[in-house]
């Protein structure tokens, strides 16, 4: 069993609100046609000027929030970069799969080539921030954040001496992806209003998201906002099993369902997944509060960094804004917060996270 | 901390052929699995060399005991589960229900290899057929999942891309798990299959070769793209010990550093490997006296083999290493390099023999040190293994005998 890790900085781009937005969840963004694409940040104070005009969205929005969630925590060079993203460039892979299909594999560019390359992001990291040390990128669909943290906490606890990770995840979505997607069954038609998703919960489909997530971890508590206690990964998993795994999450801090003040669930509007979270509410006492978050952000393999995020927002400010509120619980304060988080290709994740006594 | 890591079992399929007897017959015998595509469907087939699994599809499957034809397994799942097939059928799977395990695999681009001959598809308006099987394989963890579905097995499942390094880190990710505690075994590898987007990239970066690729030579040009997948298992030492397993060899020492130095070229003075090279060492209490083969990432790229050989000029200050790379033989595998090539050092331990660096003929100026170009026989107890990746991503690996 490995030793909590502490996140000492969280950095988002998402559909509703980015870095450079200092309140939590108080402009409310929504869509009509089942996609929500993040609102860009002025990447140009994170990103070399030169290079920034070739690099495509999901470059610079990886990219940009790992270098402020590092400003947040007042790291300049962490010892390890560690990712996870389940698709990394769509909008290179597509345009080089395009061009080289359009061009019938003649005169080609390397440039979306090199950005397609799921790698790219920590390879701009490392090279920004001069970091030399472990580099690491997950491609593991919808636990690839969740490894990303798992890397971090095992790297966090093979050292005594105070160490920094730059940990986090990316994702895009494209018209095309949106299309071809379609064709089996991924998003509700039509379309609701993405902020009333969850109130069409009833009929299969959800609707598509994107966003980037980075923290800042150490193995040293100084600073920190909350704890990351532990996590579980699970594939191709019941509802028993995922039941299962949220109890022996808990009980590997020595906690029970009692003991969470907010339980985040990943319920994206779609019927087909909605069992795990039934049961996992069912279980719940009435004094936890129940939060949901895919209206916010849609449904991507790493939606689970917007939970994240979302957790740590709760604990700085401790509020949970009515907009999550699928149930209010009676807690004083918020401590313990837990996500599980089920991914469409039958990947569900389960997160501890501890606030940290100041 | 768990004492020592040892690998008991390998499962490989590559240009060189199907299991772990055929490559090192192919390698000692020095013939190379380089031919031009008969399976990948490319405009450019007839131009060049590239390390294409004898295998078809359909051959693979019927050896999976799986549907012919649009059966919704790509290429690259395929060699996977051919390579995995070996190393089932070498430990059995019951050793797999005593404690958690690990299924740790490596991939750079999915199942780009059917995507690519199906994306119009795809894309047009309400078209349906057999490519819709194929519609959810473009990601990397598609091997993975079909892996852990395929043998019926539930294993912590985690996918890894850092280019052409992704599988040397599956094997250190896997090593780091069973020294936590976390699982008692993992299976560590990589798999990856020849498709038009990975060639038209590489071309596109004008460092493909036609011909046969010469690594650390002064007319080399580029490299051979490949395919194939490796797996190998780690456990603890005495783990192996107490079922009686065959011991091939001690994961005595690793590293993953990061360049750091720009998205695609390695750092001109070979900075980056000679740090990881240093750490690997490090980490097994070894110098590089100690090391008796190096199997180099060694791509035949201008800037890679001056990088890399500047690097191993500077670690060996005291002797004349035997190095060399093994990728004329089965091309780049990209993802699966990391665990071909770890298996391949782990043949040259065992069998305590050199592996040949072909189409070497004249040397590098900027190099006072030399491939070596035959199989010869020495006495070797460790050996370390290179992968170097885009994006700056190194990392070495350090087998010694047990």
């Amino acid at each position: 069993m490995m030793k909590p890790v502490y996140i000492l900085s969280a950095s988002i781009v998402s559909p509703q609100q980015h870095y450079e937005h200092e309140g939590f969840l108080d402009d409310l963004k929504s869509s009509h046609d089942g996609t929500l694409y993040i609102t860009e940040p002025n990447y140009r104070q994170y990103i070399n000027p030169v290079a920034i005009r070739r690099m495509s969205k999901l470059l610079k929005m990886g990219i940009s929030c790992g270098m402020n969630a590092l400003k947040q925590a007042g790291i300049e060079k962490p010892d390890a970069i560690i990712t996870g993203t389940g698709r990394g460039s769509m909008v290179d892979t597509e345009q080089f799969l395009l061009d080289m299909i359009k061009m019938e594999e003649e005169a080609l560019t390397p440039t979306s080539f090199i950005q397609s390359t799921y790698n790219s992001v920590n390879g701009w990291l490392a090279l920004q921030t001069k970091s030399n040390g472990y580099n690491q990128t997950y491609v593991n669909r919808g636990t690839s954040l969740e490894l990303s943290l798992f890397d971090t906490q095992m790297f966090l606890n093979e050292t005594n001496e105070k160490s920094y990770v730059l940990a986090g995840c990316f994702d895009e979505i494209t018209p095309d992806y949106i299309k071809v997607k379609q064709k089996v069954g991924y998003w509700k038609q039509p379309s609701p209003n993405s902020l009333y998703l969850l109130n069409n919960s009833a009929t299969p489909g959800t609707i598509a998201g994107e966003g980037a997530a980075f923290f800042t971890l150490s193995n040293n508590s100084d600073n920190a906002i909350c704890s990351l206690q532990s996590l579980q990964m699970l594939q191709d998993a019941g509802v028993d099993e995922v039941r299962d795994a949220v109890n022996t999450t808990l009980s590997q801090s020595s906690l029970s369902l009692n003991d969470i003040d907010v339980i985040i669930c990943g319920m994206n509007g779609d019927i087909r997944q909605q069992a795990v979270y039934d049961a996992i509410i069912a279980g719940s006492p009435s004094h936890t509060t129940i939060a949901a978050f895919k209206h916010l952000c849609g449904e991507y393999d790493t939606s689970s960094g917007f939970a994240v995020w979302m957790a740590t927002e709760f604990f700085s400010t401790q509020q949970v804004p009515d907009i999550l509120l699928l149930k209010k619980g009676n807690h004083a304060n918020i401590k313990n917060v837990l996500i599980v988080n089920h991914y469409i290709l039958n990947s569900t994740s389960v997160i501890l996270l501890q606030a940290s006594l100041q | 901390m768990a004492g020592r890591i040892v690998i008991t079992a390998t499962g490989i399929i590559s240009a060189l052929g199907r299991g772990t007897g055929e490559q090192l017959q192919a390698l000692t015998q020095k013939k190379a699995g380089l031919r031009h595509a008969l399976h990948l469907k490319t405009k450019h087939a007839g131009e060049f060399l590239l390390g294409e699994v004898d295998y078809s599809n359909d051959e693979l499957s019927a050896i999976l005991n799986l549907p012919q034809g649009d059966n919704g397994y790509t290429r690259t799942t395929l060699l996977a589960l051919a390579a995995m097939q070996e190393l089932f059928e070498k430990t059995g799977v019951d050793i797999y229900t005593k404690g958690a395990f690990a299924l740790i695999n490596a991939n750079t681009v999915g199942g780009m290899c059917s995507v690519e001959d199906m994306y119009l598809d795809f894309l047009a308006e309400k078209k349906e057929g057999p490519f819709l099987k194929y519609i959810d394989t473009l990601d990397c963890a598609e091997s993975t999942l079909n892996i852990a579905r395929y043998f019926n097995i539930k294993p912590f499942t985690a996918t890894i891309s850092t280019a052409c390094s992704s599988s040397a880190n599956a094997i250190i990710l896997g090593s780091r798990m069973i020294q936590l505690g976390l699982v008692n075994k993992a299976i560590c590898g990589g798999c990856d299959a020849l498709s038009r987007f990975t060639l038209n990239g590489f071309n596109s970066l004008k460092n493909v070769d036609k011909e046969a690729s010469r690594p650390f030579d002064q007319s080399r040009f580029g490299l051979n793209l490949g395919e194939g997948a490796g797996y190998l298992l780690l456990e603890k030492e005495e783990d192996a010990i107490n079922r009686g397993a065959d011991i091939l060899a001690v994961l005595s020492g690793y590293a993953n550093t990061n360049d750091a130095y720009h998205p695609t070229a390695p750092s001109p003075e070979g900075d980056g490997a000679y740090m990881t090279m240093q750490l690997a060492l490090d980490k097994a209490g070894l110098t590089a006296n100690d090391l008796d083969y190096v199997n180099a990432h060694g791509t035949a790229t201008i800037n890679n083999d001056a990088a890399e050989g500047k690097a191993l000029q500077r670690l060996f200050t005291d002797k004349q290493p035997y190095f060399s790379s093994t990728k004329p033989f089965t091309g780049h595998t990209l993802a699966a390099a990391g665990s071909v090539e770890a298996i391949f050092s782990i043949l040259a331990l065992q069998n305590n023999i050199t592996l040949p660096n072909l189409n070497f003929t004249t040397p590098m100026p900027e190099l006072q040190i030399q491939p070596v170009t035959e199989a010869i026989r020495t006495n070797m107890q460790h050996v370390l293994s290179n992968s170097f990746g885009f994006g700056g991503n190194n990392v070495s690996l350090i087998f010694s005998r047990a």
